[in-house]
């Protein structure tokens, strides 16, 4: 299959790294509005062609699958055109601006008969799956309830806060939050199904440029309920997810590759917190060394998700098997999102 | 002249405004919008053009009455694509507006980091190879951002008959900033001094800057690449310990041989660590190198062609970056008295 890229910044070189060792995919061209940063990304990832338009080298290159991989707020318009160039679009979160523009481009692919997928990464990280893995083979019992958070330094004067060059981000309903809330939405769709009503609370506490640094939301939906919530000031960095089932309890932060769980066990219930306790400490120190040796040998670390969705994704445009991001799941989790920003933001 | 000067605020753009000042020059600085340029000390001539070379709509404006270009702006913090995006994006943005100027004349910044230090033996001067493709790309975000600018600059240079002249410094230091990375590795009150015997590539920030300053008036200047240096340099041993004595930090110092470490580092790379690039520098082949490999330096071409001598001594260098603290930049009270 014939694969190309528009944007060739940070969250690309992961994607470009990943297709490097996928099967059957060549990378032909990379496109990008500065021509040194898609010169210099096909130099580096031995990319036959590069564009600073486009639709050039939609024209030109006639690729299978388009990666949108810009500032999100360009993203309605350049998937739109990859679409109408036949292409299938795997886009980078969050896809669009708004739930409107999300809607359209599902429309759009599914009238061209092409896949759109949005990137939910942390869906597929090792601890996710194994957590989902326990619930479908009925070990966890019912998921009651999920709870994600990402503690994230988003405050310093480089990135989304930077005082200089406004962030593409800013332009979002809820800012810099914004960018975070697929990674929200989307684990507690997986966990609950899709979302009846939410309530939010976002809030600013420290001075920057950033509208909001705080976001807290309950969540009611078809199979449970869910507390998402970021925040820019609680530290260390940390992404805790945090799954409630009937007859386990699962805690992880996908920052890291830190998974414990808490069950219920035969034997008197006096032990059971000593044997949850000894299980889980063996736990940490076998992630905290994991993590460790992560770093150190390569690999795509806290982006073996995305790892994980290009190849099943590649995988199923192949076989014409199921997505791994089917597109009513996109749709679904957009939904939530739509309801999680900030409310008047007509979003 | 008009000398515009982007990064102006920056550590050694404070100091090249002030020679440039010295020397007579009318100086535009171009800083970032929200950089704080009020303790600096800068006399009203100097006139304030804020932009963001990522974000600025139009950067044209600033090169308005400029009849040379001083472009020391890079990024020096964040991640490897924040760099490539402030150093080479930032460039590429600048060099476009002046492509639609009068503006004929350019010094660049660029860096050390540039060369293939893994190839260079003897001495490093201004003819050894630059570090080629595909090795450029396992070197740090830095040397891949600073080698790109040169390389867009150059283009520009070329394509639009330019007179560029590009300085290559090598470790500037100073006031707040000596604790450079040929130093070696702090671990707790540790410190490993990796080739004890080894010449720092060192050039002090007042130094630097007059190079730079002379570069951008002196037409031989036009068309050359100069290294930076102000000297043979100190060893490492040496400037380590006058950096733990002048900053009172205590730490013990560990000679380690060069040779010895960089086997070792080799060795790991290609076995335990399976040539994982996002490892700390030092673990890194050409990245070790980079900041450890002992070479020798000369300032020649710059002596030869531009009659160029450091103005401070080594021992004053110490004593400007470790003594008492100056009420203002030394070279722009020069800049006030003469202007």
């Amino acid at each position: 299959m014939k694969a190309a890229l528009i944007g060739a910044g940070q969250i690309a070189r992961q994607h470009l790294s990943c297709l490097q060792g996928l099967p059957g995919v060549e990378v032909a061209a990379v496109c990008d509005l500065s021509p040194s940063v898609a010169e210099c990304a096909a130099e580096r990832y031995r990319i036959p062609s590069w564009y600073t338009d486009h639709r050039a080298m939609l024209r030109e290159v006639r690729p299978d699958v388009i990666h949108v991989t810009t500032p999100p707020t360009s993203h309605f318009r350049l998937a739109m055109d990859s679409l109408e160039a036949g292409a299938h679009v795997i886009v980078e979160k969050p896809a669009t601006s708004t739930f409107a523009e999300l809607d359209a481009l599902a429309r759009r692919a599914g009238e061209l008969g092409r896949a759109l997928v949005e990137d939910y990464n942390y869906l597929f990280n090792s601890a996710t799956r194994e957590i989902l893995r326990r619930v479908e083979s009925g070990e966890f019992g019912a998921v009651i309830h999920v709870e994600a958070m990402i503690s994230l330094d988003i405050l310093g004067p480089s990135g989304f806060a930077d005082p200089n060059a406004p962030h593409p981000c800013l332009a979002f309903a809820g800012g810099a939050i914004a960018d975070f809330l697929p990674h929200l939405a989307s684990l507690a769709n997986l966990f609950v199904g899709p979302h009846r009503r939410a309530h939010t609370v976002w809030a600013k506490r420290k001075r920057s440029v950033l509208p909001y640094d705080e976001f807290r939301a309950v969540v009611d939906a078809e199979r449970g309920t869910a507390a998402l919530a970021f925040s820019a000031s609680s530290q260390p960095n940390a992404f805790w997810l945090r799954v409630h089932g009937e007859r386990m309890q699962a805690t992880a932060n996908l920052f890291e590759t830190r998974l414990t769980f808490d069950r219920l066990r035969p034997g008197p219930k006096p032990v059971q917190p000593l044997l949850n306790g000894l299980e889980e400490g063996k736990s940490i120190r076998r992630a905290a060394l994991g993590t460790l040796l992560q770093k150190f040998s390569g690999g795509p670390g806290t982006y073996e998700g995305l790892f994980r969705v290009l190849a099943r994704t590649y995988q199923s445009l192949a076989d014409g098997s199921t997505l791994p991001i089917p597109a009513q799941q996109v749709l679904e989790v957009n939904r939530l999102i739509a309801a999680l920003r900030p409310e008047g933001s007509g979003a | 002249m008009k000398m515009l000067v982007t990064g102006a605020n920056g550590f050694l753009g404070r100091h090249v405004l002030s020679a440039l000042l010295a020397r007579g020059h009318l100086v535009r600085a171009l800083v970032r919008p929200a950089a704080r340029v009020d303790d600096l000390g800068w006399p009203d001539s100097v006139d304030l053009f804020r932009a963001d070379l990522r974000s600025t709509r139009e950067l044209k404006p600033a090169f308005d009455g400029v009849d040379v270009l001083v472009h020391l702006a890079a990024s020096v913090t964040g991640g490897e694509d924040a760099q490539f995006a402030a150093t080479v994006v930032g460039t590429e943005r600048l060099l476009g507006a002046m492509a639609r100027t009068s503006c004929r004349r350019m010094v660049l910044a660029s860096s050390f980091s540039v060369y293939d230090w893994s190839s260079i033996r003897g001495t490093l001067d201004e003819s050894s190879p630059i570090e080629p493709v595909p090795a450029l790309y396992a070197r740090d975000g830095y040397s891949i951002a600073k080698s790109w600018q040169e390389r867009v600059t150059r283009r520009f240079g070329e394509k639009h008959g330019w007179d560029l002249t590009v300085l290559r410094p090598g470790f500037i230091w100073g006031r707040d900033h000596a604790g450079i990375a040929a130093l070696g590795q702090q671990l707790g009150r540790i410190q490993l001094v990796i080739g004890p015997f080894t010449h720092i590539p060192l050039t002090h920030v007042e130094n630097c800057a007059d190079l730079f300053a002379l570069a951008a008036e002196d037409p031989r200047a036009r068309g050359l690449t100069f290294n930076v240096v102000d000297g043979e340099g100190e060893r490492i041993w040496r400037f380590a310990g006058q950096y733990l004595r002048g900053t009172s930090e205590r730490r013990i110092r560990i000679p380690i041989p060069y040779h010895l470490a960089y086997w070792l580092v080799r060795l790991a790379f290609a076995t335990v660590f399976r040539r994982n690039l996002k490892l700390p520098g030092l673990l890194i082949p050409n990245r070790f190198e980079a900041r450890l490999k002992p070479l020798r330096y000369t300032n020649r071409r710059a002596r030869e062609v531009l009659g160029w001598k450091p103005p401070l001594e080594f021992r004053e260098c110490l004593s400007r970056t470790f003594g008492a603290a100056p009420a203002t930049v030394p070279s722009l009270e020069l800049a006030k008295k003469t202007g």
